[in-house]
C-alpha cells in the first residue's frame, strides 16, 4: 500500500464491500448466471418428471399382461379371433351384396324392389354363412363371462391388498387384519375353461362342416367381375378353414405359466395395434394408432405446407416488390398469432362442413376419397395444421434464402441467366439444408400441435384403412398429443391409463428434441459449407 | 410460328424460356396469396360472426352483457305461442312469475347465455403471472449469456437446452406442470401451477428474443462506459439495458400472444370448465394463488367441443372466439408496429 | 537486442520536437514550462509477454512512459500497439483467453495486474478514447457527466462545473454550449470524438489512452483533435496509438515502433523521424513498407 500512499491520486487497491468472498458484481452476475441455467433445470424437470409419472407404466402393463394370460383372457381370445375373421368374412359379404344390388339397378334397370328379389337367393346364402358360426358364438360367450370373473377375482383381491396396506400405513394393524384376502388359484380357476376343449373341438368341427356345406351352394353371379370377387370370397373361405387346426394347436400348447418377458411390456407399447381403454375386458395401449393418425395428419398438413411456404418464402425473398415485402411478411407473421384452439373451432364451425359439402359435388367424385361423410378427420386437420407450418416454413426459409450471398446471385446474373435460372439452379440448391430443416422444424410444430387435431382429427382410436389408397385421408384418426388431451383430465392418477398417457408424452418429447437435433445438425452443416 | 426478326441484338421478345418464367414465378405469387387468402378467410369469417355477439345496433354499441357477465344456460321453449330464449337467472325470475313453464317442454345448452368475464379475467390473468416470471428469468439469462459468458461448454450445454426448448410441444409443457406443480408440489388446479408452466414455455421465445436486442446494441456502449471507470453491472444498468429494452419488450409482445393463445399447457394445470366465484372472490390472500380459473382458450375448448352447434350456441362460440381473437390479434400487432418503429428510430 | 539502446535513451531530457509541429500549436503546450519539467517515468512497462489465447501478440516488450507528455505507438497493422495500449487499463480483460505470461505494468509503481487491484478504480484513473467515436445516446451533458455519477456526484452546481470544464477542455464548448440537451449522436463525426475526449477528461484521470482517435475523421476534424491534444498534454500524460506517421511527428514527444509484438524502437519522436537508430524504423518512416 506504500505505493498508494505516497500518490494518493493514484487508488488502485480501494476494497470494495464483500459478501461471502464476492463483491457486489460478483452477486449480480451470479444471480444472471443461475437464471441462466434455469433452461438447463427445467429441460431435465421435464425430463424428470415424464419419466417419473411415466416410468411405472411399463410394470403395470406387464402385470396387465401377466392378469390377461393368466386369468384365460387369452385362451379366449383365441377363439374370439376366430370368430372376428368370420365376422371379416360376412363383410365382405355384405359388400358384394352392395355392389350386386348397384349393378343391378344401375346396369339392368330395375326397381329397388325387384332387385332385391333377384337377390333373394344370395341373401340366402350369406345369411347361412352367417349362421354356420353360431356353435362358436355360444361357446365364446360362455368362455368370456367365465374369464371375466376370474380377472374381477384377481381384482378385487389386489384392492383388498391395496386397502390393507393402506390400513397398516395408517397404522390400524387391527383392522388390516380383518381385510379377508382370498387368493386366486388361477389351476383351479382355470379348469373348467380349459375342459372346454373337446367343446371346442366338436364346435368347431360342426363349424367347419357347415361352411364347407354353405360353400357349396354359393350361387354363381351376373358378371364376370362380381363372379371374380365370389371366386375370392371362396378363397378366402378356404384360407380361413385351413387356419382351424393351428388355432386347435395354440390352445392345446396354452399354458397360463408360460411367463411374460419384461420386454413384451414394452413392445406390446410400441407395436400394439390397439389402444383401448376402460373395457369390461381387456385394456391395450398400444401406441400405433396413435403415432400413424398423427404421422398421417402432419404428412397431410406438410404435403400442403411446404410447398405454399417454401413457395412464399421464395416469392417474396427473390420476386416481390419490396412494397409486397412490407406487406406479406407482418401478414403473416399475423397468421402465425392464430391461436389454434381458434383454428381448431374454424375447423369445427366451418371448415369441415365446407370441405364434406366440396366432396360431395358430383363432378369432383374422381377423387380418392370423394365424396365423404366424417365431417372431422384427416384431410381437415391436415389443412388446418397446414396454415399453423406455413408461417414457421416460411420465416426459416425466407432467413435461409436470405443468407445466400448476393454475389452468388450477382455472378449469376452477370453469366446471363434468367431470374428463374437463378433461383432454381443457384439460390434454392445454395439454401437447400436451410430450407430442409426449415420444413422439420414445421413438422415438430405440427406433430406437437395439440388443439387443432382435439378438435378436428375426429378421434377415432384406429390404424386407418389404408387399403383405400389415397381415401384414407377422409378417415378420422386420433393422436399422441389428442389423445393425452383428451383423456388426461379423465384418468385416475397413478393408474396404469395414468402412466400410459404420460409414455405418450414422453414419446413425443423425445420425438420433438429428435426433429430439432436432426434441424440443427443439417442447419449447423450448411453453414460450414458457405463459409 | 416464325418470330419477327428482331431490330437488334438486345431486343427482348417473348421466348418459351421467358414465358415460363413468368408462369412459374405467377405460381409462386399465387403460393404467397392463397396463403394470406386462407388467413383471411378465418380471419374474416370469425369476425363477421362474432361481431353480432359483441356489437348491438343501439348505444352503447357493444354488447356490454357478453363482456361483463358469467357464463349461463341458455333455457329455450315456447311460451304463449312465442318462442323465448333465456339465460338461467331470467328463466328463473321467469319461472317463479309462470311456475306453468316446468311443465313445457324446453331445451337448454350450457354456456349459451351471460357472457365470458371470468374467461376474460383469468386469461388477462395467466398472462400477466406468466409473462413476469418469464421476463424475469429470460432476461437474466439473456444477460448471462450476451454480457457475462465467456464461451465454453457450459455456455454450448445452455444454449442446447434453450434451442431444444423451444421445440418441445406445448402438451407436454402441461404435462410437466401437471406432474410437477399439481401432483408433485400439491398446488392442484391453480393459477400458480398455470404461470409456471406457461412460463417455462415462453422461456426460449424471451430468452432469445431478449438476446438479440442486447446484441443490438453497440459494443463501443460497453467499452466507453467500462473506460470511464463504470462496473460491469453500473454499464450493463446504465448503459446496455436501457437501449436493449424496448427490442426486449417488443419481441416479448410476441411471446405474450403465444401464452395468451394456448390451451394445452393450462388444459390441466389452470383451467377450469367453469367457476361461479371471480378469482379476487377468495377468502384469504393466499388463496388467489392456489384457485383455479377459467380462461378464453379453454372455454373455446369446451364451448366448441362439448356443446352442439346450432342457432342458440352459436352466438356464444363465435362471440367467444372474436373476443379471443381480437385480443391475441392486437397484442400482435402492437409487438408488430413496434418493431418496426423501433427499426427505425434505432440506429447507431 | 535492438530494443536495449532506446530504452536507454530515454531518460535524457527531451525537447518537443517543434519543427514537426503544425504552425497552430498554442503557445501553452509548446511553453518553456513543458520543456523545463524533469521526466517523470509514469507507467514502467517492464518484459511483458501477452497472449491471445495461444497466439502471442506481445513479445517480450518494455518501455516507460513518462509523465505529462504525449506518447505515440506507430507500426504497421497487427504490430501489438493498439493490444499494449488496451493493456494499460486492462480492456483486455473484456476479451476472452487473454493473459499476461510474463512482466508487469506499474503505474506509479503499482503492478497494474496485480491481484488485490480494483479495475474500476484504475480505469477511473487511465481514461480512454476509442477508434470509432462511441458517444452514448444521451445527451451532451449526460455523456460528459456519466462517468462522475458513476461515482455518486449528483450535485448539480459542480455537475455544470464539469460539464462546462471539459467541453472547454475539448475545444467543442463553443459549438455545444447552446445545446447540451441534445443527443450526442446528432453531432458531427469530429465534434462526436471530441466529445468522447471531453467524457474521457470529465473523470480526471491521469492518463488518457487514445487508440487511433482520427483514423474516421476527415482532415479538418484530424486537425482539431491533434490541437486539442497539444492543449490537454499539460495537464495530462497521453498515450496515442496511430497509423499515421505526419500525426505521431505531429504531436507526440515521444515515439515508439513496434513491429511483429515487438518494440523496434523507442526514442524522442525527433530522433525516429530524423536519425532512426534502427533499419526497420528507418524503413518503415520512411514509408518503404507498412
Amino acid at each position: 500500500m506504500e505505493a498508494t500512499r505516497a500518490n494518493p491520486h493514484f487508488l488502485v487497491n480501494r476494497s470494495r464491500v464483500r459478501l461471502f468472498g464476492l463483491s457486489f458484481d460478483d452477486c449480480i452476475r451470479v444471480f444472471f448466471g443461475g437464471n441462466a441455467v434455469v433452461s438447463i433445470i427445467v429441460l431435465g424437470l421435464i425430463t424428470f418428471f415424464l419419466f417419473r409419472e411415466g416410468s411405472g407404466f411399463f410394470g403395470q402393463n406387464r402385470q396387465n399382461l401377466i392378469v390377461y394370460r393368466q386369468a384365460g383372457l387369452e385362451y379366449v381370445d383365441f377363439i374370439r379371433a376366430q370368430q372376428d375373421d368370420h365376422t371379416a368374412l360376412t363383410r365382405y359379404l355384405s359388400d358384394l351384396r352392395l355392389r350386386q344390388f348397384t349393378y343391378a339397378t344401375e346396369h339392368a334397370p330395375m326397381s329397388v324392389a325387384a332387385a332385391n328379389a333377384s337377390l333373394a337367393r344370395f341373401d340366402d346364402f350369406a345369411g347361412q354363412f352367417g349362421d354356420t358360426v353360431e356353435p362358436l358364438r355360444t361357446l365364446v360367450s360362455d368362455l368370456t363371462e367365465q374369464a371375466s370373473a376370474i380377472k374381477t377375482k384377481f381384482t378385487v383381491m389386489e384392492d383388498k391388498k391395496e386397502e390393507r396396506r393402506q390400513l397398516l400405513d395408517e397404522g390400524r394393524a387391527g383392522d388390516a387384519a380383518k381385510v379377508v384376502i382370498t387368493p386366486v388359484d388361477f389351476a383351479a380357476e382355470l379348469k373348467p375353461i380349459l375342459g372346454t376343449l373337446p367343446a371346442y373341438r366338436a364346435a368347431s368341427a360342426e363349424f367347419a362342416q357347415g361352411l364347407e356345406r354353405v360353400l357349396a351352394t354359393a350361387p354363381t353371379l351376373p358378371t364376370p367381375e362380381l363372379q371374380a370377387r365370389m371366386d375370392r370370397f371362396k378363397l378366402h373361405t378356404r384360407d380361413y378353414l385351413a387356419g382351424f387346426p393351428a388355432v386347435t394347436t395354440q390352445l392345446e400348447a396354452w399354458d397360463y405359466t408360460k411367463p411374460v418377458p419384461a420386454s413384451q411390456a414394452f413392445t406390446s407399447f410400441i407395436f400394439g395395434r390397439e389402444w383401448l381403454t376402460a373395457s369390461f375386458w381387456q385394456d391395450w395401449y398400444g401406441v400405433i394408432p396413435l403415432v400413424v393418425g398423427s404421422l398421417m395428419v402432419s404428412l397431410v398438413a406438410l404435403l400442403l405446407a411446404v410447398p405454399l411456404g417454401v413457395g412464399a418464402a421464395v416469392y417474396v425473398n427473390q420476386i416481390a416488390t419490396p412494397a409486397e415485402q412490407k406487406f406479406i411478411k407482418p401478414c403473416i407473421e399475423f397468421i402465425s398469432a392464430i391461436p389454434s384452439v381458434v383454428l381448431g373451432f374454424f375447423g369445427i364451425a366451418i371448415l369441415g362442413q365446407a370441405l364434406r359439402a366440396l366432396s360431395q359435388v358430383s363432378w369432383l367424385s374422381w377423387v380418392p376419397g370423394f365424396p365423404y361423410s366424417e365431417r372431422l378427420n384427416i384431410l381437415t386437420a391436415g389443412c388446418l395444421l397446414a396454415l399453423i407450418a406455413v408461417p414457421t416454413i416460411f420465416t426459416l426459409a425466407e432467413d435461409a434464402l436470405n443468407n445466400v450471398p448476393r454475389a452468388f446471385k450477382e455472378a449469376s446474373f452477370a453469366l446471363g441467366a434468367t431470374r428463374l435460372q437463378t433461383v432454381i439452379k443457384i439460390i434454392v440448391p445454395a439454401s437447400l439444408s436451410g430450407i430442409i430443416s426449415a420444413v422439420l422444424l414445421g413438422l415438430g410444430r405440427v406433430i406437437g400441435e395439440t388443439m387443432v387435431v382435439l378438435l378436428c382429427a375426429g378421434n377415432r382410436i384406429a390404424i386407418p384403412d389404408f387399403t383405400a389408397g389415397l381415401a384414407v385421408i377422409t378417415q378420422p384418426v386420433h393422436t399422441m398429443t389428442g389423445i393425452i388431451a383428451q383423456e388426461m383430465g379423465e384418468v385416475v392418477q397413478g393408474s396404469i391409463h395414468y402412466r400410459a398417457l404420460f409414455v405418450v408424452g414422453m414419446l413425443l418429447f423425445f420425438l420433438s428434441l429428435g426433429i430439432n437435433y436432426v434441424a440443427q445438425r443439417i442447419v449447423r452443416r450448411y453453414r460450414i459449407s458457405i463459409g | 410460328m416464325s418470330t419477327p426478326t428482331p431490330s437488334h441484338v438486345f431486343q427482348a421478345n417473348l421466348t418459351p424460356a421467358r414465358r415460363r418464367e413468368s408462369l412459374i414465378f405467377g405460381l409462386f405469387g399465387g403460393a404467397t396469396y392463397l396463403v394470406l387468402l386462407c388467413g383471411a378467410l378465418v380471419f374474416g369469417t370469425i369476425i363477421f360472426k362474432g361481431a353480432g355477439t359483441v356489437f348491438q345496433a343501439k348505444a352503447p354499441f357493444i354488447n356490454t352483457s357478453f363482456l361483463l357477465d358469467a357464463p349461463e344456460s341458455l333455457h329455450v321453449f315456447q311460451f304463449e305461442g312465442k318462442k323465448m330464449e333465456l339465460g338461467d337467472r331470467a328463466f328463473r325470475l321467469f319461472q317463479a312469475e309462470h311456475p306453468e313453464v316446468a311443465k313445457l317442454k324446453q331445451e337448454s345448452y350450457i354456456y349459451s347465455a351471460g357472457g365470458i368475464f371470468p374467461c376474460i379475467v383469468g386469461t388477462l390473468l395467466l398472462v400477466v403471472g406468466s409473462m413476469t416470471i418469464a421476463l424475469t428469468l429470460g432476461v437474466s439469462a439473456a444477460i448471462y449469456l450476451n454480457e457475462y459468458a465467456r464461451d465454453g461448454m457450459f455456455i454450448r450445454f445452455i444454449r442446447l437446452a434453450i434451442l431444444n426448448l423451444a421445440g418441445v410441444p406445448s402438451i407436454v409443457f402441461g404435462l410437466f406442470g401437471f406432474g410437477m406443480f399439481v401432483i408433485f408440489f400439491g398446488w392442484n388446479v391453480s393459477l400458480i401451477a398455470g404461470w409456471f408452466t406457461l412460463a417455462f414455455m415462453v422461456l426460449p421465445v424471451v430468452i432469445t428474443a431478449s438476446e438479440e436486442s442486447l446484441k443490438a446494441v453497440p459494443k463501443g456502449f460497453r467499452e466507453g462506459s467500462l473506460a470511464l471507470g463504470a462496473t460491469k453491472w453500473q454499464t450493463i444498468r446504465k448503459n446496455v439495458l436501457p437501449y436493449a429494452l424496448p427490442g426486449i419488450l417488443t419481441s416479448s409482445i410476441l411471446g405474450i400472444a403465444r401464452v395468451a393463445g394456448e390451451t394445452a399447457p393450462i388444459m390441466f394445470t389452470a383451467a377450469y370448465v367453469v367457476r361461479d366465484k371471480l378469482p379476487w372472490q377468495v377468502d384469504k390472500f393466499s388463496d388467489f394463488f392456489f384457485q383455479g380459473v377459467m380462461a378464453l382458450p379453454y372455454h373455446i375448448y369446451v364451448v366448441s367441443s362439448k356443446i352442439p352447434q346450432n342457432e342458440y350456441t352459436e352466438r356464444v362460440q363465435y362471440g367467444t372466439a372474436f373476443v379471443f381473437l381480437v385480443l391475441v390479434a392486437m397484442i400482435a400487432t402492437t409487438s408488430i408496429i413496434l418493431r418496426n418503429h423501433l427499426r427505425n428510430r434505432y440506429k447507431w | 537486442m535492438v530494443t536495449t539502446a532506446p530504452i536507454l535513451m530515454d531518460t535524457r531530457p527531451v525537447a518537443p520536437a517543434s519543427t514537426f509541429r503544425p504552425t497552430t500549436t498554442t503557445p501553452a503546450a509548446a511553453g518553456p514550462g513543458a520543456q523545463a519539467a524533469p521526466a517523470e517515468t509514469l507507467i514502467d512497462i517492464d518484459h511483458v509477454d501477452f497472449f491471445y489465447g495461444a497466439t502471442q501478440a506481445l513479445h517480450d516488450v518494455s518501455l516507460r512512459i513518462e509523465n505529462r507528455k504525449v506518447t505515440a505507438f506507430i507500426g504497421p497493422s497487427g504490430c501489438g500497439k493498439s493490444t499494449l495500449l488496451r493493456c494499460l487499463n486492462r480492456m483486455n480483460d473484456l476479451i476472452d483467453g487473454t493473459r499476461i505470461a510474463k512482466g508487469s505494468i506499474r503505474i506509479r509503481g503499482v503492478d497494474i495486474h496485480q491481484h488485490d487491484v480494483d479495475v474500476i478504480e484504475l480505469r477511473k484513473q487511465v481514461g480512454m478514447v476509442f477508434q470509432k467515436s462511441n458517444p452514448f445516446p444521451k445527451s451532451i451533458y449526460e455523456n460528459i457527466t456519466y462517468g462522475l455519477r458513476l461515482q455518486g456526484v449528483n450535485n448539480k452546481a459542480r455537475l455544470d462545473e464539469v460539464v462546462e470544464k471539459s467541453l472547454r477542455g475539448a475545444a467543442l464548448w463553443d459549438e455545444v454550449k447552446d445545446r447540451l440537451d441534445a443527443s450526442g449522436l446528432g453531432l458531427s463525426g469530429g465534434q462526436q470524438q471530441r466529445l468522447c475526449i471531453a467524457r474521457a477528461i470529465a473523470v480526471e484521470p491521469e492518463v488518457i489512452l487514445m487508440d487511433e482517435p482520427c483514423s474516421a475523421l476527415d482532415p479538418v476534424a484530424t486537425a482539431k483533435v491533434e490541437e486539442l491534444i497539444q492543449e490537454l498534454r499539460t495537464r495530462f500524460t497521453i498515450v496515442i496509438v496511430t497509423h499515421n506517421m505526419q500525426q505521431a511527428a505531429r504531436c507526440s514527444d515521444k515515439t515508439a515502433f513496434f513491429y511483429m509484438g515487438k518494440l523496434i524502437e523507442y526514442a524522442d519522436t525527433r530522433d525516429i523521424f530524423t536519425k532512426p537508430a534502427n533499419a526497420q524504423t528507418e524503413a518503415y518512416v520512411s514509408g518503404r513498407f507498412g
